[in-house]
This record gives structure tokens, sequence and C-alpha cells, in this order.
């Protein structure tokens, strides 16, 4: 089974075959590895290199806990990999970009208007939620197009609060 | 005894907690040590809390929101009298460091574990704190009077020079602060700094400070009886913060020597002695890099970075406070004070350090507590807790002790590698990145150190390709178990030949 991992920029090609013997962008690895019963506990010997890890699933997402840095990992077979490249090629991002809750709580200030224009980094959502004000800003360049929440509001997790769309030139 | 500033200490047998998370299991566990029964309060959120369990009685007190459960006095004293609880130890935050509780608790006959009312409404109000101050002969940051107008402040704040910080009257942790460095910029800071503050503390009065910069905030712990015997247990150094809130704390600092450690406590000491303060407090002082200390406020209750104070001078800080509230003498003397070895805190915070330091909310799926030696976990969170929007983000500190500075920092490190919490987002890369930071390891930081010259953009993530063969071998197991139901014919050799094989591999 060949396997492609991706963990933020950098993609692993993880082959295992048949007998159990494993390569890593076709470097041969002597691999032991281990779930352990509770809690997603893991113990992996690499080469005899011990690394203990937690890993959470979520679908084709992984979570992965090493030395308290947290990774995660998108796994997916060769034909899952190869039908989400095409995808991506050929329907072309429209590079719309939402802005949605990170966690519930209440909306404090919206200090942009639909068709306003915004540059990266600047406020658009004022959220408190723990106590704290927490500021969201605009991931890009761009016009807002949609502004769905007003101060006073409540919102869930992951709703979407403000669309930005790129300038058109 | 009681008096008619608002204190009542005498002896109790059945003490109730009026908060949650890590800070109520710390008062529970002292609770039981001196074999006092215990009563907590819990929210809707909080129903399968750790702090319910552990204590000897729980009462439910409304809905999630703080403000609906935990703030509402009238519904703790309830409790109180129900459970037949004698005394309430308050914690910090929530109605810790509001006068009329703990006169409402004397009122009614219960021992308040914290200051007399008026000590905490006399430092409460910052202004009338400062005054205070001065009278007794403590240095404080220069700053305006209450009430005055906004134009008023704007021209005091041209006049004292930027950058100047607007602060409320009432506030505290950093809520109802803004840091302003330009003219123009005043009016929002106004308003952000009202809006806070009124709906943080229900007041929105501010008033405008100098901002001492390149600072550190280093403060010192106070304890005193109803005898009159008022005590420093040394100093802690907090200069480690991000908007206000702490992240790192640790005792001694190494800026202050044995001299300047005497001077800062026997001013602190003359501070609490101007309000005939009682039980355990903190007075925070901003030094500046010629080592002037100058008063900032003072805390009226315990404080979340006690442990450290703890570690370093032996004491238990929290059995103290009851005891002191139960009409005892202090243990102590200045003179049986000593600061031995070294110790650090760490917050563990649910937020995100690589993404802004955003809160993450949800459930802890797993979690494994680092232990050994010189470690101490204080924490509100098992797994399984829920992580919610509506109380503060911290879950645990993680504090860790030895003979010097470089053996903690070394312990911290090790002990962060340990420490495992799935489920939500935690800043414990933003610890280790600290720990393996030159800037802290060699004591040059300030309060804006993590704000202004501190990125997690440079840390690399060592086991990126580890992490990339764990989750494919965990999605390799899984569809195999799988494929042993849906897809037999996927592999060319049968499931068991494969999992013998596995097995062997394992070997």
């Amino acid at each position: 089974m060949k396997y492609i991992a991706t963990v933020k920029d950098k993609e692993f090609t993880v082959n295992i075959n048949s007998d159990g013997q494993i390569t890593i962008d076709d470097e041969p690895y002597d691999v032991n590895f281990r779930q352990l019963l509770s809690g997603g506990v893991t113990s992996l010997l690499l080469d005899h290199r011990s690394i203990s890890a937690v890993v959470d699933e979520h679908g084709d997402d992984w979570e992965v806990l090493i030395e308290g840095e947290l990774y995660n990992v998108k796994v997916q077979d060769e034909r899952s990999y190869r039908l989400g490249q095409q995808r991506s090629h050929g329907a072309g991002v429209d590079g719309e970009a939402i802005i949605s809750s990170p966690m519930p709580g209440i909306i404090v200030a919206v200090p942009v208007k639909e068709g306003e224009q915004v540059q990266s980094g600047d406020k658009v959502v004022i959220l408190e939620s723990m106590k704290m004000e927490n500021e969201l800003r605009a991931p890009c360049d761009g016009v807002v197009t949609h502004v769905n929440v007003v101060a006073g509001a409540s919102v869930e997790k992951d709703q979407a609060l403000v669309t930005i769309s790129p300038l058109e030139d | 005894m009681l008096r008619e500033d608002g204190l009542l200490a005498q002896r109790f047998d059945k003490l109730l907690i009026a908060n949650r998370g890590e800070i109520a299991m710390r008062i529970l566990r002292a609770c039981h040590e001196l074999g006092i029964r215990t009563v907590a309060v819990y929210s809707d959120a909080d129903r399968n809390a750790p702090h319910v369990r552990f204590a000897d009685e729980a009462y439910y007190i409304g809905p999630p929101p703080a403000r609906e459960s935990y703030l509402i006095a009238e519904k703790i004293l309830e409790v109180a009298r129900e459970s037949g609880a004698e005394a309430i130890h308050p914690g910090y935050g929530f109605l810790s460091e509001r006068a009329e509780f703990a006169q409402a608790c004397v009122d009614a006959g219960i021992v308040f574990v914290g200051p007399p009312a008026r000590a905490i409404a006399t430092m409460g109000d910052k202004l009338v704190a400062r005054s205070t101050a001065i009278a007794a002969g403590v240095p404080v940051v220069p700053g305006t009077q209450p009430g005055l107008s906004d134009e008023e402040m704007a021209a005091a704040a041209i006049e004292m020079g930027f950058p100047v910080l607007v602060k409320a009257a009432a506030g505290g942790g950093g809520k109802g602060m803004r840091p302003v460095h330009r003219a123009e910029d005043l009016a929002d800071a106004f308003s952000a700094a009202r809006r806070e503050a009124l709906a943080a503390f229900g007041d929105d009065t501010v008033y405008i400070e100098k901002m001492i910069t390149e600072s550190r905030h280093i403060e010192i712990q106070l304890l005193a009886d109803v005898y009159g015997n008022t005590i420093y247990l040394g100093e802690r150094e907090c200069s480690l913060q991000r908007r206000h809130q702490k992240l790192i704390e640790e005792s001694p600092s190494f800026v202050v020597d044995e001299d300047l450690r005497r001077r800062m406590g026997e001013v602190a000491v003359a501070a609490a002695k101007a309000v005939d303060y009682v039980n355990a407090g903190t007075i925070e002082f901003l030094v500046d890099r010629d080592r002037n200390f100058y008063f900032l406020e003072m805390n009226t209750r315990l404080q979340v970075e006690h442990p450290v104070t703890e570690l370093v001078t032996g004491t238990d800080i929290v059995q103290e406070q009851l005891r002191v509230a139960r009409g005892r003498r202090l243990r102590l003397q200045q003179e049986d004070v000593r600061i031995q070895g070294w110790a650090i805190e760490c917050r563990i915070n649910a937020e995100d350090p690589y993404n802004n330091y955003m809160p993450s909310t949800g459930a802890i799926t797993s979690i494994q507590l680092p232990t050994g030696p010189g470690v101490r976990v204080d924490t509100g969170v098992v797994s399984g807790s829920e992580i919610s929007p509506y109380y503060d983000s911290m879950i645990s500190k993680l504090i860790c002790y030895g003979e010097t500075r470089a053996e903690v920092v070394m312990r911290m490190r090790r002990a962060l590698e340990e420490y495992r919490i799935m489920g939500v987002k935690t800043n414990i890369p933003f610890h280790q990145h600290m720990m393996d930071s030159h800037r802290f390891l060699s004591g040059q930081f300030d309060t804006k150190f993590v704000e202004d010259r501190f990125t997690m953009d440079d840390r690399d993530a060592p086991h990126t390709m580890e992490a990339a063969l764990l989750a494919v071998l965990a999605a390799h197991e899984r569809s195999q178990r799988a494929g042993q139901i849906v897809a037999p014919g996927e592999r060319d050799t049968s499931n068991w030949k494969w999992y013998s094989r596995w097995e062997r591999l394992r070997r």
C-alpha cells in the first residue's frame, strides 16, 4: 500500500509492502510500531530510535503529538491523493476567504462593512470568548463581500462570519 | 474575632469553595490535609469536573456563564447556609476581590478566607490604592487622578509623554488596560478599556499611568495574621506575559538580590499594614532597568502563581490562609523565611501558539501528566474534560523545582515533553520554545518580551517525518481492520498471513 502523508507543506510517500516492509520516500526503514490500549498512545521504534507519541484520528486527518509538538497529518492512499490533485487543478481556486469563528463566543465588534477594501492583517471581527477579546484578522488583501454577523451576536464554532474576495485587477 | 472593618476570624470545620478548575482542586487538597470538610459548587458546564468529585458535597448553582453562576454572591451564600459551611474560600477571579461579597459573608456569620472587606475595597480601587500607597511611603508610577474627562486625560498623557497605559480603576488581570503610543490612538483606547471594564467589573472609570518601558513585573508574596504579624515570602518574577496575562513565573528573580528583596519586602509589608491587611496577599511592583521599583497594585487574594513561592520557601500558602482565617497565628516569623532553590511555573493554556494564541475549545481526549523528581502539576482537568468557552483558558500549571535555575530549566524542558494533552491545542510548544530561547536562559527579558521580540515562526518542528509515518501506520492499521470486513480481496495474501507477518515484524 502506498500512502501520501501531508504535514503542512511537506509530503512524504510511505510504502508498506505486503511483507510489512516500509519505505519513506523510497528509503527503507526498520519500523516497529505498537498502538497501546488506551488514549491513542503509540510506540514507534524507527531504526531502534524510540519515539513515543499520541495519535488521534479524525477521518483522513490525524493529530500526532510528539514531545509537546502537535502535528496535523493528512493521510491519503495513492488513488484519493491523485483524485484530490485533479480536483484542485481542474476546478481552480477562486481564492475567496471565509473568516469563521474558531470557537463559540460573542461578537464584540465588526470593524468592516460590506464593500470595504481590507489588507491582510486588518482586524475584521472582534470575538469575545474565554473572557478575552480575540481579534480575527483578514488572511489576504481583498474586498469584504459578506458580513454575516453584528455586534452582540452569539456565534457557534466554525460559523462563517465575514467573507473576503480578492481584488480583481 | 470580629472586626469593624469586615474581618471575621474563628474556627471552622466545613468550608465552601466558591470556585472551579485547578484552584478549586488546590483548595480542596489543603482542606483535606487539615481535616476540613468541603463543599463544592458547580455550573451546568462543570457537573463532570474533578472538583465536584473531589469535594465532600457539591451543589448546583446555575448555567455555564459565570455571571449566572459563580459570580452570583446570593447563590453562593445560599449554598453555604444550606450545606452548613462555616467558611468560604473564593480562590482567585470570580468573587475573590469583591468587598461586598466579603462583607456579606461576615454579615451572615461566615468566615471569608481572605482579607477584611475594607482592605479589599481600598486596594481594589486602583486610585485609592495609589494614594494609600503614597501615604505609606511606597513609591508609585506617575499617573492621573480619577474622574478626568477624555480631554484632560489626553492632555495629561501628552504632558507625561508617551507611551502611557489607559487603565480601568476597577481593573485587574490586564482587563480594561490598553497601552497607547500615540495621541491619536487615545480615543480608541478609552472606549476599548471602558467597554472591557464595564463588562468585566461593572465600572467603566479609567485613568492614565506613565508606561515604564523595559520594566520587569516582580511581586512580593505576603502573609498576615490577625495579631499584626505580617511577613514577606520573597518575590516572584512575572515579566513573561502576553496581553497582561502572565505565562511563566519564577522565584526567586535573578535581578533581585538580598538587599533589594529586603527593601521591596519591607515596603510591601508597610503597604499591607496601611490597610490592616490579614491573610495572603501580593504587592505587584514594576522594576526598571536601574532596579528602582514602583507599586503597581495589591492583589487581595491567593495568586495563580503561588506554588513557586511555596516551593522555594517550603510553605503551604493555602493551608496558612486557612489557619489565619481560623484565627491562628502565622507559624513563621520573618527571620524564619529562607529562599532555597529555584522554581518555575508554566501556565498551560488551551490556546494555539501557532495561530495568534487563539483559544481552543473542545473535549480533552487524553491526558498524561508529567511526573518524577521536582515536578508538580496543579490541574483542574482530566481525560474527558470539556474545555468550554465560558471560563479562562488556563487548564493547568506545571511547576518545576530544583537547586539552580539552570537545573530547573532542564527539568521543565523534560516535563513539557512528557506532558501530553490531546483534543485541544495547548501552549506547550510556546513554553518549550521559551525554555530553548537564549534570552530566557540568560534572563534578559522584560514585560514586553513575549509580545515584541518573541516569535514561534523560528521554531522547527523536529519530528515531521516521524509524525507522518505514525499517522500512516495508524491509518494503515485502521484500513487493515476495516479491510477484513469490507474488502478481503484488497490484499494478495490472507489477513491472517499478513497479521502474522506484522506480528513478526513487531518482535
